[in-house]
């Protein structure tokens, strides 16, 4: 009984957004020559992987309500550490890859020390921080583009016989776990609870300081394993990578439904979200369409996806009234 | 709730006011330190007098090109610090021409003797030079031409000093149209569509591509970004089963080309050119993933601007603008 009306539920929750993804690709699909082939959906699921893992955990910062916008420095840095430590210092692949996602998460902690610990507003240290990565990555590539070549490539490199590379998998496995942890566990519900009410969440005796410094830190060191997804795809470690991709996640997760005040989200959705923009970067590159027109298209689709999940909310909330009055609450 | 919100944010305002002005002392300091280590020789030397004082206003120092040639007027000046002292500033992003103007102003302020500006813009930069100009400044244009009509307009002369990047990229799609046949489709990737020298150079690209009989069947802007290409070259391959080549306008989109054709499996098939010979690029260029690519001498872009303000300076009479050398590599 209860498996249906979660089904149903869930068929609900993600019918809105792959109808717009599915909208999406079949208007590609109508508009350029060769849109429809596996080659388009192979080389689409090589591309997202450091996109899709920093989504992820931006959906877990705006859902406690805050913000995180040096992801995208932090990719930069943590890459041009990969590939200055591979390059320069000759260091094994294991022991580069850790040292950079260390970086990540160190960067994560500091974000979430100084805003949780002092009160600082996230989007001022975050902002902060976006800042001194950057920074920092030019310092220690020397502003240059480090090329690494195959040392690298491996987790890139589209399986034999499959197409899709592990970084994707891998990627998935973030969005998986990132989504049970979400949904099923303690540390999720505290999430969840912080976001809605803080105060509230205080006064039950539960300390909301370490689950919020935890979420920060999870942030960070998921931009490092973008930053090793990313360096890995190119070959190449690039200082100048990442530039703007905190908007690109944040545009992503607000797709997907997850509010910028915090409380509500999903992680699985917010993939969906970076599947659709990705898709669309995919497809307008792919009839040719001018620079401006991307931009404008870009942005159109962005405010109007977040129209249509509002207005799926209405709806599906009296459908379920209608149907499950049960479960109609939960929404 | 809003209220509790704004209760706690009173509780916590003054932690933040501290928490702010402390970030904003550390920037200054920051900020600070970085103008010193700039500028230091002139600040000690000025004391001195009698030796000219030129500054260099370059774009983006996080820009390889650049910070290279900022490398080359560095070395330049220390090997003739008796005959000038040097000033160099660059901005954040290419794209910050308020910075560039402030630079700019700054620098009249200063009243350095000379300006050597690579700018930004060649439209908006005009304005700032004028009122250079006006204040008895010599002004050297570098790399990036400024726009013959609005100069006129301005009623200013300036003599320039760079490569002609359209008979650059000229000659990079010459050598890459000999290993095609009259026919073939080829793409371009362009930068930022508004940057003169990126003008240039897909102008140039399509010069020798149509001279060969080459099918042009995409445009697109990689906005100088590896990442971008890579996007737009994955696009272009899904889309052009039968495309031979990418001509991308610098190296660093170049980078990202290649891994796309990698990642659609076309290793070989697919030509890549470039522009600029970054570090990077060497390694591909010698395992022939990369065809050619163009060397516009960064180091000495600088230099060939110092000296004709030198010798402008020495009472000489304004050079006719001069074109410096690009070379064409191919291993």
């Amino acid at each position: 009984m209860s498996a249906l009306r979660l089904m149903k539920k869930g068929a609900l929750e993600y019918t809105a957004m792959l109808i717009i993804w599915a909208g999406l690709v079949l208007l590609f699909g109508a508009l350029s020559r060769n849109f429809l082939a596996v080659s388009t959906f192979v080389t689409l699921a090589n591309r997202i992987p450091p996109l899709t893992v920093i989504a992820a955990g931006m959906t877990l910062v705006l859902i406690i309500g805050g913000i995180d916008l040096s992801v995208g420095s932090v990719l930069g840095l943590c890459g041009s550490v990969l590939g200055v430590m591979l390059v320069g210092h000759h260091w094994p692949l294991w022991a580069a890859i850790g040292f950079a996602l260390v970086i990540g998460l160190v960067a994560g902690c500091l974000n979430g020390i100084l805003s949780v610990r002092l009160g600082i507003p996230s989007f001022i240290v975050s902002l902060g921080m976006l800042e001194i990565a950057r920074g920092l990555a030019y310092l220690v590539t020397g502003s240059q583009t480090k090329y690494i070549g195959s040392a690298v490539e491996g987790l890139s490199e589209p399986l034999r016989g499959f197409g899709i590379a592990p970084a994707f998998l891998l990627a998935l496995c973030v969005i998986i776990l990132g989504q049970i942890m979400l949904s099923r566990s303690v540390f999720g519900r505290y999430l969840v609870a912080i976001g809605t009410n803080e105060k509230a969440v205080r006064f039950s005796g539960i300390n909301p300081v370490p689950p919020k410094v935890t979420v920060f830190a999870i942030a960070g060191l998921l931009s490092g394993l973008a930053g090793v997804l990313y360096t890995s795809r190119l070959g190449s470690a690039d200082p100048n990578a990442g530039i703007g991709m905190e908007l690109s996640a944040i545009a992503a997760v607000v797709i997907g439904g997850t509010s910028l005040m915090g409380g509500r989200g999903s992680v699985v959705k917010s993939f969906v979200g970076v599947l659709i923009i990705a898709t669309l970067e995919a497809g307008l590159a792919q009839i040719g369409a001018s620079e401006p027109s991307k931009r404008v298209v870009t942005g159109l689709v962005i405010v109007c996806a977040v129209i249509v999940d509002a207005w799926r909310h209405r709806v599906s909330g009296q459908l379920l009234k209608k149907f499950f009055p049960k479960i109609a609450g939960c929404f | 709730m809003a209220n509790s919100k704004k209760m706690k944010s009173n509780a916590n305002s003054r932690t933040q006011w501290i928490a702010l002005t402390l970030l904003g002392i550390i920037g200054l300091i920051c900020g600070a330190g970085c103008n010193r280590s700039d500028t230091t020789a002139p600040a000690v030397n000025q004391t001195t007098g009698g030796k000219p004082r030129i500054a260099l206003v370059m774009k983006s120092l996080a820009n390889e090109f650049f910070s290279t040639m900022a490398e080359g007027a560095k070395k330049h000046q220390a090997a003739n610090a008796a005959s000038y002292d040097l000033v160099v500033n660059g901005i954040k992003n290419e794209t910050d021409l308020a910075e560039q103007v402030g630079l700019v102003e700054q620098m009249v302020a200063q009243k350095v003797n000379a300006i050597v500006i690579a700018p930004a813009d060649s439209k908006a930069l005009v304005t700032a030079l004028r009122r250079a100009k006006e204040a008895g400044i010599l002004v050297v244009n570098i790399d990036n031409k400024l726009d013959a009509d609005v100069l006129k307009q301005a009623g200013l002369t300036v003599p320039f000093v760079g490569p002609d990047n359209r008979a650059g990229a000229k000659q990079v799609g010459e050598a890459l149209a000999q290993k095609l046949k009259a026919g073939d489709e080829v793409a371009i990737i362009e930068g930022i569509p508004t940057a003169f020298n990126g003008q240039q150079r897909r102008a140039g690209f399509e010069d020798a591509m149509k001279a060969a009989g080459m099918n042009i069947v995409s445009i697109q802007s990689g906005l100088w970004e590896m990442e971008k290409a890579n996007a737009v070259a994955a696009a272009m391959l899904s889309e052009h089963p039968q495309l031979k080549a990418i001509l991308c306008a610098n190296d660093n989109m170049a980078l990202g080309a290649v891994s796309a054709i990698q990642a659609a499996g076309k290793a070989g098939a697919v030509l890549v050119a470039g522009f600029d010979n970054i570090s990077a690029i060497r390694p591909l260029l010698e395992k022939g993933q990369v065809v050619a690519t163009a060397d516009q001498h960064a180091d000495q872009l600088a230099l060939f601007g110092i000296e004709a303000a030198l010798k402008i300076l020495k009472g000489e009479a304004p050079p006719a603008d001069q074109t410096t050398k690009v070379d064409l590599i191919t291993k």
